[in-house]
């Protein structure tokens, strides 16, 4: 009895232990939060502009890559570029997918797909890009892989969307979770309204192949997606569930406060408050150059619509 | 020695306890609710339901669940008209099959042969239905384009129940590049079906269609700008239940409007259900009431509901089956007597 005693450390070191190791704990789990408050600051001070106020309307561009083994990290193409106009104070949202092969001149590099602004320079170029063509200011950039995505909407418990049409295709790209990342399998994503996990979600926003509207069909279901992930009602308490659910797959130059905003927002926003478009045809045409299937824009026609909502 | 090892379990139990913390505060933080394996219900409902969740068929039965298959792919069962077996598809990555099912889900037979080495050479078979007599099974299937490797389109056809004879027909021509003809319903010698279509504005539209012999023409029962689908057809044929979204993504009703075959007509809607989503109508055996599926809060998985259909004082309210499932939405449930 009296040896065993001798083992065991004092009752104060051991409550200071188990306290020190719940800490830690409680730490590691907030630890986002603590981080992107850091980036935040960082980044204000190098906007070229103060950041607008908390209920000033402001822009994000949001861009998704297919960032698997096939390709160089950090050498993506952009695969689905949205810019998002967000004005909390009216309560309202504009969605617009710029198509991923629209044809544009790309500051420094020539004319090309508007996808490859992102290989070539980054978000920042991404977002010269989206800027200079299409004349508008935007304040902040959202990236997210291909797992980041599985990741959030796994993570969300799911998310509920309305299949318009069954989504069928022969050639999809087997290569999340694979050792052959050229790879294909079939999807099919029955009509109705479904509760998609992760991976179906994917299937659901990626895939292209089977509809006449190709990509502008994928745009579409990319903007309802984003509409059924803000229908999950997130709050700024989620944002550590957020990161560890992202695991690296996510970049943005957003900070806190936005997050913050950008979550209350999207908890206020109704149907009636969202707008989305996509540039489909006149505002496009479908056309080949130098052996690519590329999408002309009409600016005539896209310059006057963005200019509605997109300072 | 000890002295070693019980510090080193005082520290382990340290390491433990800061683990239990980070997992505690994250399942309160996830917000999400458990999703659980059906094992019975909240209310009891007549006869048996079929439903499918997580690639498993289950019964439900006297207020009770049981799963007749393993998580393997299973899902949409249909039963006979006479409720002793279920028609199912077992779903791989690249392609379905049907097979017929006793009660208790037991294979009886293996009716569609669709796998094959090369992913697009695979095929898929969907929505199987029994004819009204039972010999027959209506379903969707992808026939291949020769010319168009990514065209997959959905059409309906048939074949016998009968696992020992063969002979498929073509029963409908999908529009092209739509993803096709889809949730086919066969009522009283014609087929009932949903069709999808894109407008000149490059909108996407499904519509109730009625046929009446295999490749005719067809007639649309309700217009493209209602958005209705996934149609199912009372047991004496004069009524049909649909779901119609009117160009909405997020909000949807669930109707029923008298359905006459001979004039290929139906009648004004009554709205059953309004608002949120729903999907996949069935008739109970009498006709009396509506099976379906809806989250039972926004974002939510799917749970299966019923509301009693009354001539007199129309639908009553809907009545919360389930909760805490995930049932497959794209799996109606399959009603029958027995």
């Amino acid at each position: 009895m009296e040896g065993r005693k001798l083992y065991l450390p004092r009752a104060s070191v051991l409550v200071a232990g188990f306290v020190i190791a719940g800490l830690l704990g409680l730490t590691a789990y907030f630890f986002p939060i603590f981080q992107v408050a850091a980036t935040s600051a960082v980044s204000s001070g190098s906007l070229p502009d103060a950041l607008p106020g908390p209920t000033q309307p402001f822009t994000v561009l949001l861009l998704g890559s297919d960032d698997d083994a096939k390709f160089v990290p950090d050498r993506f193409n952009s695969q689905s570029m949205i810019l998002v106009r967000l004005d909390p104070s009216a309560k309202r949202a504009t969605m617009l997918s710029i198509p991923r092969d629209l044809w544009v001149p790309i500051p420094g590099h020539g004319t090309g797909k508007i996808s490859t602004a992102f290989q070539l320079g980054g978000p920042a170029l991404a977002m010269k890009a989206v800027e200079t063509n299409f004349r508008v200011r935007i304040d902040d950039y959202v990236w997210i892989g291909l797992k980041g995505l599985v990741n959030l909407i796994d993570r969300l418990g799911g998310v509920d969307v309305v299949v318009t049409n069954p989504v069928m295709d022969d050639f999809y790209p087997a290569d999340v979770n694979t050792n052959d990342p050229y790879g294909y399998n079939r999807v099919a994503v029955l009509p109705g309204a479904v509760h998609l996990d992760g991976i179906h979600a994917l299937q659901y926003v990626r895939s292209r192949h089977g509809d006449l509207r190709g990509d502008f069909a994928r745009s579409e279901r990319q903007q309802q997606l984003l509409l059924a992930i803000k229908d999950a009602h997130l709050n700024a308490a989620d944002l550590p569930f957020l990161a560890s659910a992202f695991s690296g797959e996510i970049k943005t130059s957003i900070g806190l406060d936005r997050v913050r905003q950008l979550l209350a927002l999207a908890g206020e926003l109704g149907g009636s408050g969202i707008t989305r478009e996509v540039l489909m045809p006149p505002y496009t045409s479908e056309t080949t150059i130098g052996g690519q299937d590329v999408v002309l824009p009409s600016w005539r026609l896209i310059l006057p619509l963005v200019h509605k909502t997109f300072p | 020695m000890k002295q070693a090892a019980v510090s080193a379990a005082v520290v382990l139990a340290m390491i433990a306890f800061g683990v239990g913390a980070y997992n505690t505060v994250g399942s309160l933080r996830g917000g999400t609710t458990a999703v659980q394996r059906p094992t019975s219900s909240l209310v009891a409902v007549p006869g048996t339901i079929y439903v499918a969740q997580g690639g498993a068929l289950y019964r439900l039965r006297d207020g009770s669940f049981k799963q007749i298959t393993p998580d393997d792919g299973w899902t949409q069962p249909a039963g006979s008209p006479d409720g002793k077996q279920v028609v199912a598809v077992k779903q791989t990555v690249n392609s379905g099959d049907l097979f017929l099912l006793e009660g208790d889900g037991r294979v009886v037979a293996q009716l569609t042969h669709n796998d094959a080495r090369r992913a697009e050479r695979n095929h898929w078979a969907f929505y199987p239905r029994f004819s009204a007599d039972g010999a027959t099974i209506f379903y969707s299937y992808d026939p291949k384009d020769p010319f168009n490797s990514y065209r997959v389109d959905l059409a309906i056809f048939s074949r016998p129940a009968d696992p020992a004879s063969h002979g498929e027909t073509d029963w409908t021509l999908p529009n092209q590049y739509t993803g096709g003809d889809t949730n086919p319903m066969p009522t009283k010698g014609a087929l009932v079906f949903t069709r999808f279509s894109i407008d000149e504005h490059s909108v996407m539209h499904s519509q109730v269609w009625l046929q009446g012999r295999p490749g005719s023409p067809g007639v649309a029962l309700t217009a493209a700008a209602d958005d209705c689908a996934q149609a199912a057809v009372s047991p004496d044929a004069k009524r049909l239940a649909m779901v119609c979204r009117h160009g909405e993504l997020r909000s949807m009703r669930l109707v029923v409007v008298p359905l006459d075959l001979v004039s290929a007509s139906i009648g004004p809607p009554a709205a059953v259900v309004s608002g949120g989503l729903v999907a996949s109508p069935a008739f109970s055996p009498d006709g009396q009431t509506l099976a379906y599926l809806a989250p039972a809060s926004p974002g939510g998985p799917f749970q299966l509901w019923t509301v009693t259909l009354s001539p007199a004082t129309g639908p009553a309210s809907p009545r919360q089956v389930t909760q805490n499932l995930s049932l497959d939405s794209s799996s109606p449930p399959a009603w029958v007597a027995s």
